[in-house]
């Protein structure tokens, strides 16, 4: 897999804070790549400045193995804190100024006009669009000219749940193409439901970098019940790396020191003259592995 | 720069608040001039009720004098703010907008950025000055009537004076409004600078009890004003001998453009270090 993008050691401090501390991470060719963490992490400050928007203090970055240049940026399409046009042209005008500044031809225009729905729209000023269409002619401009590269902050920001549902089916879309696609949130669930990557950002420092997957395949508690519940009770304390349990309505809650499997716990338990009336493993959700993350840290 | 240039015509194309203060700026101009020389005399007829000898009507709108009087009407303070403020509001709408940003991000390098903006007001600039030469030629011969060319194109150098003058005054705008990346103070400091703050100053480096120098000669927009900071009055010439400007200084024009150059280097070096 080729890299398309990775940082050395980037820095930025606005007086003595810290925004952005010595990251440094890779993205390759195809990922969904999400960077995650609450308000005034760093996130925009780091996108910034893959952007060339913002002087990095110290550190780099390369984009497609080289330099950044402005023949870099030509083949990224952002959408970076507020969409910005000029609110006096259309829609049509706004996009041509974008895609002569791509060096791309027009005819790709009502192509993502229609793709982010604002085809019917496109005669009219910028000024009169609502918050969502906005949002909506920031996707179109960053989808102008097929970037290579997608770069999304806070995509559905202040979006309706049904804008919110669109602008994701849209970065589903454009991923199945193969672009590449870095995403700032600090929508969690956002994150976990969209990306492949992620790294974790707190105080502009990374606390973990790695695949969304690998963070949420462990599970550490498993759901019990049967109906003999004392025996199950006493039961459970048997299975290797067991911790502690506690109950709650008629189902007890496992924890163990590791992983484990399901079918093994069944069997163990199958074994012991248990039959169980409820077995199910109790995933810990990204949300709670972020908040772990950042109390470690804190 | 040919694309470049494309990009900047889309962005001001339908922009309506150009095209209004443009449109303004180009009526007030022509009728200043028009207006001018109706405005003295109305003002000559009231001085001679009270005099014994009457002063005689003064023309301003003949060959060759047109050129310099026209280049002193357009060199007006109060005139050549105007496009000035122009300026100012595309250069700053460019932060307000945060489209200078968006700029960048799709691929616009900050220098093609600035070399885009300063396109403009060269081209703003060569514009302003053709409509100025054409409007003084057509009134120059409707005055005067045909004459021979040497001395029909005698005062034209006036023309070029103008082109530094407006070309210059309008970088000083870039400049404050880069700088500054609101349109409201930018304009506000602007004006008050060019309008009041500098006049008085230059009323103190001027009164001959002060300093005897040329130092007032230095003063920024002073040195815009100057390149026609006279009309040329023939009736004054013919009775006393008084002639107060009679050609453009190639070297009073270094000044402003000096003056230009550096804020153009700074406005270069600013956008390299400073985070949009």
């Amino acid at each position: 897999m080729n890299t398309i993008l990775s940082t050395d050691q980037l820095s930025k401090s606005f007086g003595k804070i810290h925004a952005v501390d010595r990251l440094s991470f890779e993205v390759k060719k195809g990922q969904v790549f999400g960077i995650l963490g609450p308000n005034g992490s760093g996130k925009t400050t780091t996108l910034s400045m893959l952007l060339d928007l913002i002087q990095p203090d110290k550190g780099g970055f390369y984009w497609f193995g080289k330099l950044p240049s402005k023949e870099s940026r030509k083949r990224i399409g952002s959408v970076i804190e507020s969409p910005n046009f000029f609110p006096y042209l259309d829609a049509v005008s706004n996009l041509r100024i974008v895609a002569d500044i791509k060096d791309k031809g027009y005819d790709e225009i009502p192509d993502v006009l229609q793709l982010s729905g604002l085809y019917d729209r496109r005669n009219s000023k910028f000024r009169t669009f609502s918050f969502g269409m906005r949002q909506r002619l920031a996707v179109a401009s960053a989808l102008l000219g097929a970037p290579e590269v997608l770069i999304l902050d806070e995509p559905t920001n202040g979006l309706d749940p049904q804008g919110i549902a669109q602008i994701r089916d849209l970065i589903a879309l454009v991923a199945s193409k193969g672009t590449t696609i870095l995403l700032a949130s600090h929508l969690l669930d956002e994150v976990e439901k969209i990306c492949t990557h992620v790294l974790v950002l707190s105080k502009g420092r990374m606390l973990f970098s790695g695949e969304v997957r690998e963070l949420l395949s462990v599970s550490d508690a498993i759901e019990l019940s049967a109906r003999d519940m004392q025996a199950l009770k006493n039961a459970v304390k048997e299975i290797p790396g067991f911790i502690s349990f506690t109950e709650s309505e008629g189902i007890i809650h496992v924890h163990f020191d590791g992983p484990v499997s399901p079918a093994d716990i069944n069997s163990f338990l199958y074994n012991k003259g248990i039959i169980l009336s409820r077995l199910s493993e109790r995933k810990r959700s990204l949300e709670q592995h972020f908040l772990e993350l950042l109390q470690e840290n804190t | 720069m040919m694309k470049l240039l494309k990009i900047e015509f889309k962005k001001i194309r339908t922009y309506k608040v150009f095209w209004i203060l443009f449109g303004l700026y180009f009526i007030f101009l022509a009728a200043g001039i028009l207006l001018a020389e109706f405005m003295i005399n109305h003002m000559v007829n009231d001085v001679n009720k009270r005099m014994p000898i009457p002063f005689p009507h003064i023309a301003i709108y003949y060959f060759p004098d047109v050129w310099q009087n026209v280049a002193f009407f357009a060199s007006i303070r109060y005139v050549l703010i105007f496009p000035a403020i122009i300026m100012t509001i595309l250069i700053t709408n460019e932060f307000t907008f945060k489209t200078i940003k968006q700029n960048i991000i799709n691929g616009m390098s900050k220098a093609e950025f600035l070399v885009s903006k300063l396109l403009i007001i060269f081209l703003m600039a060569i514009l302003m000055t053709s409509v100025l030469t054409a409007g003084a030629f057509i009134i120059g011969l409707a005055h005067s009537g045909f004459n021979d060319i040497a001395f029909l194109t005698k005062g034209i150098p006036f023309m070029a004076g103008f082109f530094v003058s407006i070309l210059c005054y309008m970088i000083y705008a870039f400049f404050t409004g880069f700088l500054l990346r609101n349109t409201g103070l930018s304009i506000a400091i602007f004006t008050l600078y060019s309008l009041i703050i500098e006049p008085v100053v230059y009323f103190f480096l001027r009164a001959p009890f002060m300093f005897r120098n040329t130092i007032y000669t230095y003063l920024p927009v002073n040195a815009v004003i100057r390149l026609a900071e006279y009309p040329a009055i023939p009736t004054l010439k013919k009775l006393m001998g008084l002639e107060l400007q009679s050609h453009v200084s190639f070297t009073a024009c270094l000044v402003p453009l000096g003056y230009a150059a550096i804020m153009t280097l700074i406005v270069f070096i600013v956008i390299r270090k400073k985070d949009l």
